[in-house]
């Protein structure tokens, strides 16, 4: 048994247990279907919040909207104190329809005019890449006789000295060397542009990086007082991680059984014997693995309380002291860290057949194998008879297509499926619901239920006809 | 002895036996190689040496050496290039101890850091730090001399040649019954077993790694080992793990009772050794011999004993620091408002004390005030107050929480009108106050 088992907090845990409520909601509304918690965001947003706390600081928790198309979510956390951050026209649509008032919401990514316009028309603070795209959203404002937009200048490319910390290249921000091209524009169009301050977003795990751009985000701010701007935030972007595993013992063995059969000095766990980024070469280990770390320890606010005590590379301080005597806000905007333990995929078992499961949902509706995150989903049996276990199968989608495994990994049950039951893939709202889902082959694509408990049951409404207006005795 | 160039002085260490008292086996002579007496401070001078020797005497102008590293070897390298007038640049995947970055810097090594594995997955780069560092070299066109430690034979050969046969030699003609040493690049567990198998077929090889997670400098986990192009497993007759904590255990031993300045690795391949001896020991019927490398010194690794055991570290509170304060005290600490502060300052030309970073003082600040940063304040404490007691002064940090306690100790080292500005700086530019940029 080569098991992952997934980490599930008590309220997911008391859904899976409700057999009947899942049977029947997939029977209304057919397979595969995701279930978004959107009360379970408040425990989430509230551990943040009290890392802000711990260091004293103060600044928006931005909800990074991409991770998951979800309505339900979205009102939810506008019903809060938490901002959003939008990174196409239909999500700042999505958010000011849900409730988000323009100083809440912070506009990324890459942008065309009428995302400009519409951030600049309703005033919502515009993430700005380039000094052309600033131009470009000054001319919209002027051009249109807008009010003032507030701007905030994503940065990339950060050097350090002594040791060279290497970060991967990004296609987003400007080189933070050129940041005076960017207040020099900001300076020609003082009626159009407001500074609010600067940001950064690295695609990484590691802290050392993070240290790197933060500090130089500082010194960038500090040359816009020097400049006579008046920036008050640092936006320091998402990837704050999720611990997706009950067990950190089961991941390592996990990992080191993998190489082992790469190195074929063990039978395959994968089909095909698939490396997952490993291979082997005249005996030894070579590539690295390209899997999500799925057991992370610190993760969430927890990693955000780590990269606030680490010492900045240059000041030495820690880079929270460093924010908190400067007195700017920390910005933040994560998604993935923000909706841990708020969703779950269900679907049908189509036939258990030796080692092959076969599902009605294809590897796009549950996109744990794309994001490299690898857990194992929870067996909801049809009735609750006893039966054969644990069993070692393949999950095979519901495409005409090869290539459609919902995981190249053997998955080990603890009971073999029968046709009729369910499997539920949990903790998949960050970015594996509804991410990548396709109506290829005229598959469907799952619909969205919101599930809340109340008075002592499970009760759910579609995606978006959920609002957070609950009547006072179901807010305990 | 005398010799003409440093790197005469690499090899020849000696072979110090353990006293019995300290290990406890009864069947059993231990025996440290001290391969920390090597003249850059570890085993890795010997491969370093025997693999950068060629390069270096071949290379052309302009060249640079270079190598994926973050401690021993790195260090040898930089030194030995130092001497050849070629630059060294060491890439790593993460420097782990600080000293050893800061001492490569010192040598004039140049150190590139590899990026962190990506949040989002990029399931397309799966490139290995030494893949990469290959790409990085093939695409400068040339320019670099590679040691490439964890496939070259020479890291072995330097073994074969050198530590082997001392431990033979020093052994009088006989190798030992077991060999213990930590797998790095396995170059010298694979070179000293080679020679030792020559003249004692039965000899038992005891590899050490490190436990899946865990950091001991200079030893491979249990999954990194067979990322390595030397590593034969057939070469071991057992491969058992250690932990940190094992490490430590081991340093603490050899370096409080034999009076061997050994560091983590080293603590650990005594540690592995004992605990492996132990299991056999109360069955042996005759006397046997076993060898452990002690492999380097243990000054570079005070922050990594101290980050994992600060109780060593241990020292009583020092007088007049914040740390000593009671309840009571942080309570009755003086505060002021704003508003009060603003009127306060007017009225009795009290002088105030910033107590955050230089560069956000510099940044914007109260004015007339002073900046001494909060780390150096606490240094000054001790001493007695920094300042005139007939002066009031209003202490001031980002929000009130460090200056209430600094007031409260100033207050309790007989200052009769130290006072904290409640709410902190943020309060003062909320409210709307002065703040200036000289």
């Amino acid at each position: 048994m080569l098991s992952l088992t997934p980490r599930i907090d008590t309220n997911l845990q008391s859904l899976l247990d409700d057999h009947e409520f899942l049977a029947e909601l997939l029977d209304a509304l057919g397979s595969p279907l995701n279930l978004v918690l959107p009360r379970q965001l408040a425990a989430n947003v509230a551990a943040f919040r009290e890392t802000y706390r711990r260091h004293r600081l103060g600044g928006r928790l931005y909800y990074a909207h991409k991770a998951n198309r979800s309505g339900a979510l979205l009102r939810e956390l506008a019903a809060g104190d938490t901002g959003v951050d939008v990174a196409s026209l239909g999500e700042l649509q999505h958010a000011l329809g849900a409730g988000f008032t323009p100083d809440r919401i912070v506009a990324t990514g890459p942008k065309n005019r009428e995302f400009l316009w519409l951030a600049a028309r309703t005033g919502v603070t515009v993430s700005v890449d380039s000094a052309d795209e600033l131009a470009e959203l000054a001319g919209i404002v002027a051009g249109h006789r807008l009010p003032r937009v507030p701007v905030s200048l994503r940065l990339a490319g950060f050097t350090s000295t002594g040791v060279r910390v290497l970060t991967r290249r990004s296609r987003f921000g400007t080189p933070a060397g050129r940041l005076p091209e960017l207040l020099d524009v900001l300076e020609k169009h003082p009626d159009q542009l407001e500074l609010t301050g600067v940001a950064y977003h690295l695609d990484t795990v590691g802290l050392p990086e993070k240290a790197v751009a933060l500090e130089g985000c500082l010194a960038a701010l500090d040359a816009c007082r020097a400049r006579g701007l008046r920036p008050r935030s640092l936006d320091i972007g998402g990837g704050f991680g999720v611990n997706y595993l009950a067990d950190g013992a089961e991941w390592d063995r996990w990992t080191t059984e993998l190489g082992q059969a790469v190195l074929g000095r063990r039978p395959r766990m994968t089909w095909d014997g698939h490396g997952y980024g490993l291979r082997a070469e005249n005996g030894t280990l070579r590539g690295t693995l390209a899997l999500y770390p799925a057991h992370r320890p610190v993760s969430g606010a927890a990693y955000l309380d780590r990269l606030l005590g680490t010492p900045a590379p240059e000041l030495g301080r820690p880079l929270g002291e460093l924010l908190l005597d400067h007195m700017y806000d920390l910005d933040i905007e994560p998604g993935r860290a923000l909706l841990d333990q708020c969703g779950l995929v269900l679907a049908r078992v189509l036939s258990a057949d030796g080692d092959a499961v076969r599902l009605d949902l294809n590897a796009r509706d549950v996109s744990l194998e794309e994001h490299g995150v690898l857990m194992d989903p929870v067996v909801i049996p049809r009735t609750g008879d006893r039966r054969a276990g644990p069993a070692a199968v393949h999950l095979f989608g519901n495409l005409c297509l090869e290539a459609d495994l919902i995981t190249r990994r053997t998955v080990f049950l603890p009971v073999l499926p029968r046709p009729g039951d369910l499997l539920a893939f949990v903790n998949t709202a960050g970015y594996f619901m509804d991410f990548s889902a396709t109506t290829a082959l005229r598959q469907p694509v799952a619909r969205t239920v919101a599930v809340h408990r109340s008075g002592g049951r499970h009760r759910w409404c579609l995606d978006e006809q959920y609002w957070p207006v609950h009547p006072r005795q179901e807010t305990r | 002895m005398r010799y003409d160039d440093i790197t005469e002085a690499i090899g020849a260490t000696p072979l110090v036996r353990i006293d019995p008292a300290v290990h406890g086996l009864a069947n059993v002579d231990l025996y440290a190689k001290l391969e920390l007496l090597n003249p850059f401070g570890s085993v890795k001078d010997r491969a370093a040496w025997h693999m950068a020797g060629p390069l270096l005497s071949g290379a052309a102008p302009g060249d640079t050496l270079v190598e994926l590293s973050s401690g021993n070897t790195a260090k040898a390298l930089a030194l030995l290039a130092g001497m050849h007038g070629v630059p060294f640049k060491s890439v790593t995947n993460r420097m782990k101890v600080p000293e050893i970055k800061e001492l490569l810097l010192l040598l004039g090594a140049e150190i590139d850091e590899l990026p962190g594995q990506s949040e989002c997955l990029d399931p397309t780069d799966t490139d290995d730090p030494l893949t990469r560092m290959h790409q990085r070299l093939a695409a400068s066109g040339g320019g670099y001399l590679h040691t490439d430690q964890y496939f070259n034979e020479r890291n072995v050969d330097a073994h074969a040649y050198g530590t082997g046969p001392e431990i033979v030699k020093d052994l009088d003609g006989r190798a030992p019954d077991y060999f213990v040493a930590c797998v790095g690049t396995a170059g010298s567990s694979t070179g000293v077993a080679r020679v030792l198998r020559q003249h004692h077929a039965d000899v038992e090889v005891v590899g050490l790694v490190a436990a899946k997670g865990d950091f001991i400098p200079g030893i491979r986990t249990i999954d990194e080992v067979h990322e390595v192009g030397l590593f034969d497993p057939a070469v071991y007759d057992a491969l058992e793990t250690i932990d940190a904590d094992d490490a430590i255990d081991g340093l603490l031993t050899l370096v409080r009772r034999c009076g061997i300045l050994t560091g983590p690795t080293g603590g650990g391949a005594f540690q592995g050794a004992v605990r492996f001896l132990r299991t056999i020991d109360a069955g042996l019927t005759s006397r046997k011999t076993a060898v452990f490398i002690v492999c380097d010194r243990v000054e570079s690794y005070l922050s990594y004993v101290r980050d994992r055991r600060p109780e060593l570290f241990g020292r009583p509170p020092r007088r007049n620091s914040a740390g000593t304060l009671t309840g009571a005290e942080l309570a009755a600490a003086p505060v002021l408002g704003v508003g009060d502060a603003q009127r306060w300052l007017t009225e009795t030309n009290a002088v105030v004390v910033d107590l955050r970073s230089p560069y956000a003082f510099q940044a914007l600040h109260i004015a007339g005030s002073i900046n001494i940063v909060d780390e150096v304040f606490a240094e000054l404490l001790p001493a007695g107050l920094p300042f005139s007691r007939r002066r009031p002064v209003l202490l001031v940090c980002p929000v009130g929480e460090k200056s209430a306690r600094y007031s409260a100790l100033l207050t309790r080292m007989g200052h009769p009108d130290a006072r904290s500005l409640h709410g902190g700086i943020i309060a003062w530019r909320d409210a709307g106050a002065e703040l200036v940029r000289d």
